[in-house]
């Protein structure tokens, strides 16, 4: 290949400059009569904005009896309200340029929605009613219950979910975080009134939280969203329940058999603390040294090194009771017992070495510097601020991350390492084809294996 | 300099005017580059991008562009193997690169103190590949798992992006599997590697854009500092993508190994870019299938209820209507219901044309979809929140490359705007006819839940 001769430009990585502060925009902080919490930021990247409409009840409050009904309750409550139509609802919403979705996870229920700054009034009032006036017809009910039923189906067909679903059962147990799906049995028992039921009981001002970011003054917002929501009545909300969790001693060892697999999904985990932890911060970080980005050791190892995986991650996952580490791999069937002994040795390198000084802060930096990136989008500042007014975290807490990160030790990385990656007590759930990859679990323990319907074999 | 809100409008109720700050160059190695400054948040990102995708990959080498794309990540003259991530990751940035149909990225985002930095490491790998026979082992390697995970081992993976192109085209170029056959991707040497990367990498077949925390002058001066020693390279020749007139219904089955509903996608060939016709064909595209209230999925999911999914668009699930620059299809896709067969299907989807082509929309239907429209642009130029600007960038790279403007951001709007009820109706009658399209039915091996 010809090439021109070089100067120090071109051998000598530049320096970084002088780093220019994140600029934090003006927010409004309040609550309603009603209880209702309310965050207000102006950004003005494109002239539109996003909401998110959070109540603080999720799947969880229904799992013992019926799971799902939260998400369910949020897939129909936007198929008609007291006033419009489903077809009405979706016409108005392309008439207004806006986007909405509804859906509920473990501990929250949430209308997310963006929009013309144009229309914001109306889009807030379509929001209100929703949330206020679902009508909730039969019709469109049955419609969705068995569109829940085939996707249900189709799950079950699905590495990741399967891997997903068992991890979640071994961590938690009877635990409503055990339980991330109903069975097709339970969505098809699903009725009506327990929607109705969900909604009314937990669709309450006092009970939400309502961010939004965007092309707007917040002072001019803030009395839009009292006309739109100022008159909800509320009602008192109980607490999720919190049943106690299983004992996890020893590692153990999964397998979901699902034939035909031309590939294993490798899933190591174990049980951590959640975001309010006075350690999550260093559990963060030693994550992302682990394996929570592209030059993290798990994926210089088992990707760049020896090839065995395209999608090498590990995370650390803060529900609201309680948080949980995980590893994930999707890998060739052959190397499946290869990889565990990747993973593990990673763990205990973390566990047992001080992490060096240089890697230390290149992992600081790649944490400040996400974080600044996260900030610069309507979309990215919106998820920031859910998360950490959603989880009750102090006022303070994203305009303090950069320099908390940034004060952390080898030292701190290494108590969090011995803390909450832990290789003895692991819990590893494979999901693949039997045949080829059972002899390779059983180097890690003696599995106790499942098929995708999720019958013990 | 004072900070610049990114997108200001002139007056007026439909503002299709944008005023976002583009300004382009072509250096004398025949680089063009491409500034946007927008000082809200500290942060820069910066793209490269190849007038090369996945249509032109050699002939024997089905998979390899995108493989070359991995081998971009393994090395260069002054930054080995891992450098390139590291040094990305350690300044507090994200990066990746991806292949499209014609062409391949590379894009980082960073706090813009790193901004020197990345142009540098891109400089590096224009300038000289610098990778062995082990890194192509291993991102072989790689790429297999890539190709098991997204497509192999997934429910309904590759449907209908991989299943569509050998049904619908008779051009090699068109019609091959663009993630490769594994015996493709076995044959390929380090030669093709280096081969590759002389004929298609040159400055002259790239575009670079700067965009976010930097001052127009001084991007323009970092650009030339870094990139204008790379020796020019000649330009490849052209490549023959063009594809005989359909003339015939063309159809296709595939078995579904995991899934249990069966799928069909039915593609029509869509208009070359830029013409009066692409303008109406994304209206139509919207009336279509704008989700929930698109016709599509509307008639099939709300109110037949034949199928339980259906979605769909120009040159869709892969790319857009702005990132195609040869032949492609405006695709639907759904999974329907078992207790229908794929002819029952089709034919109510049939009824949902046949309407569109017959009656036409009205004003009172065209208008919201252009705010619509006009919505989702805006959207779209923000990006992802993980790489602000992405969506900016890719526009900009994809209008200097294909149309030799980038400026175009500021003004396409003002096309699709001015889009009449009777040119939707009228491309309706001409593109969404029988001999003009392609059916894939994606049919389950084994009926219900195992």
């Amino acid at each position: 290949m010809a090439t021109a001769p070089l100067s120090d430009t071109n051998t000598t990585v530049p320096a970084l400059t002088q780093e220019r502060p994140v600029i934090w925009p003006a927010r409004v902080r309040t609550t309603l009569s009603n209880g209702l919490e309310i965050v207000l930021v102006q950004s003005h990247t494109i002239p539109k904005f996003n909401g998110q409409l959070f109540f603080r009840s999720g799947n969880a409050m229904t799992s013992a009896t019926s799971p799902g009904i939260a998400d369910m309750t949020a897939t129909v409550a936007r198929t008609g309200t007291t006033a419009r139509s489903s077809r009405q609802i979706e016409e108005d919403l392309r008439r207004m340029g806006a986007d909405l979705s509804t859906g509920a996870g473990a501990d929250t229920s949430a209308v997310s929605f963006s929009g013309l700054v144009d229309f914001s009034n109306e889009l807030l009032g379509l929001v209100a009613e929703l949330t206020q006036h679902a009508s909730f017809p039969a019709d469109e009910f049955e419609r969705e219950r068995r569109q829940l039923v085939e996707g249900l189906k189709i799950e079950r067909t699905t590495p990741g979910f399967l891997a997903s679903e068992r991890l979640r059962r071994v961590l938690f147990g009877a635990h409503p975080y055990g339980t991330i799906s109903p069975t097709e049995a339970q969505a098809e028992a699903y009725r009506l009134d327990e929607l109705k039921d969900f909604y009314s009981r937990y669709y309450r001002p006092g009970n939400a939280l309502l961010v939004m970011v965007g092309d707007f003054e917040p002072q001019a917002m803030l009395a839009q969203v009292e006309k739109s929501f100022g008159s909800w009545a509320n009602a008192p909300v109980e607490d999720a329940p919190n049943p106690a969790l299983p004992a996890l001693k020893g590692r153990k060892v999964y397998l979901v058999h699902l034939p035909g697999s031309v590939q294993t999904q490798v899933s190591v985990a174990n049980r951590a603390i959640t975001r309010k932890h006075p350690d999550w911060l260093k559990l963060t970080l030693a994550n992302s040294i682990y394996g929570g980005a592209f030059n993290s050791r798990l994926v210089m190892n088992i990707r760049e090194d020896k090839g065995y995986t395209y999608s090498p991650r590990s995370g650390a996952h803060s529900l609201r009771q309680h948080g949980y580490f995980s590893i994930g791999a999707a890998v060739r069937n052959d190397v499946v017992a290869a990889t565990l002994k990747e993973i593990f040795y990673e763990i205990d390198r973390m566990r047992t070495e001080a992490v060096g000084e240089s890697e230390l802060a290149d992992a600081r930096n790649y944490m400040t510097g996400v974080f600044s990136l996260g900030l610069a989008t309507q979309d990215g500042l919106s998820g920031q601020l859910a998360t950490s007014t959603l989880e009750r975290l102090p006022d303070d807490y994203l305009e303090t991350y950069r320099e908390r990160v940034l004060k952390l030790t080898a030292a701190d990385v290494l108590d969090a390492s011995q803390k909450y990656f832990d290789s003895a007590n692991a819990q590893v759930v494979i999901v693949g084809d039997r045949t080829q990859i059972e002899s390779q679990a059983a180097q890690y323990g003696a599995p106790e294996i499942y098929d995708a319907q999720g019958n013990h074999l | 300099m004072a900070p610049v809100k990114c997108i200001s409008f002139f007056a007026g109720d439909f503002l299709t005017q944008l005023n976002i700050p583009i300004e382009s160059t072509t250096l004398a190695n025949g680089l063009r580059v491409v500034v946007s400054p927008d000082r809200a948040a500290p942060v820069a990102t910066v793209g490269v991008y190849y007038n090369i995708g996945f249509r032109i990959e050699p002939r024997g080498r089905s998979g390899f562009a995108h493989l070359f794309e991995h081998m971009m990540f393994q090395g260069s003259a002054n930054a080995g193997k891992m450098v390139h991530i590291k040094l990305i990751n350690s300044s507090g940035g994200v990066l990746n690169g991806s292949t499209h149909y014609d062409v391949t990225n590379y894009y980082e985002s960073v706090p813009s103190n790193a901004l020197e930095r990345v142009l540098w490491l891109e400089a590096d790998r224009m300038r000289a590949l610098k990778v062995d026979d082990e890194n192509l082992r291993n991102q072989r390697d790689v790429v297999k798992e890539e190709v098991r995970v997204n497509v192999l081992n997934q429910p309904y993976g590759g449907f209908p992006w991989l299943d569509m192109p050998p049904v619908a085209y008779r051009n090699w170029a068109n019609a091959h599997n663009f993630y490769g056959d594994f015996d493709d991707l076995d044959a390929a040497t380090l030669e093709d590697v280096q081969k590759f990367f002389e004929t298609y990498y040159a400055p002259s077949n790239a575009v670079l854009l700067i965009l976010g925390d930097v001052d127009m002058d001084e991007g323009f001066k970092l650009a030339e500092r870094h990139f204008a020693s790379i020796p020019s390279g000649p330009a490849p020749a052209p490549a023959d993508i063009d594809e005989p007139p359909q003339i015939e219904e063309r159809r296709g089955i595939v078995e579904e190994k995991f899934g249990t509903l069966p799928g069909v996608a039915i593609g029509y060939q869509a208009p070359r870019r830029l013409t009066p016709e692409w303008y109406a064909a994304a209206m139509l595209d919207h009336a279509l299938h704008g989700g929930r209230a698109g016709r599509v999925y509307r008639r099939m999911v709300l109110e037949r209820q034949i199928a339980v999914d259906a979605d769909g668009g120009i040159h869709y699930p892969v790319g857009d209507l702005f990132d195609y620059n040869g032949p492609t299809l405006m695709v639907t896709r759904m999974l329907y219901k078992p207790e229908y067969s794929a002819d029952q299907t089709i034919a109510a989807y049939d009824e949902i044309l046949d309407e569109m082509k017959q009656k036409g929309l009205t004003a009172e239907e065209l208008d919201p979809i252009k705010v619509k429209f006009r919505s989702n642009y805006f959207s779209n130029l923000e990006g992802g929140s993980s790489i602000p600007h992405y969506g900016l960038m890719h526009l900009l790279a994809c209008f200097s490359l294909f149309d030799n403007e980038p400026r175009l951001v500021n003004t396409i709007l003002g096309g699709f705007m001015d889009v009449t009820p009777e040119a939707v109706q009228s491309v309706a009658q001409k593109l969404l006819t029988r001999p003009n399209r392609s059916i894939v039915i994606r049919q389950p091996a084994k009926k219900g839940a195992a």
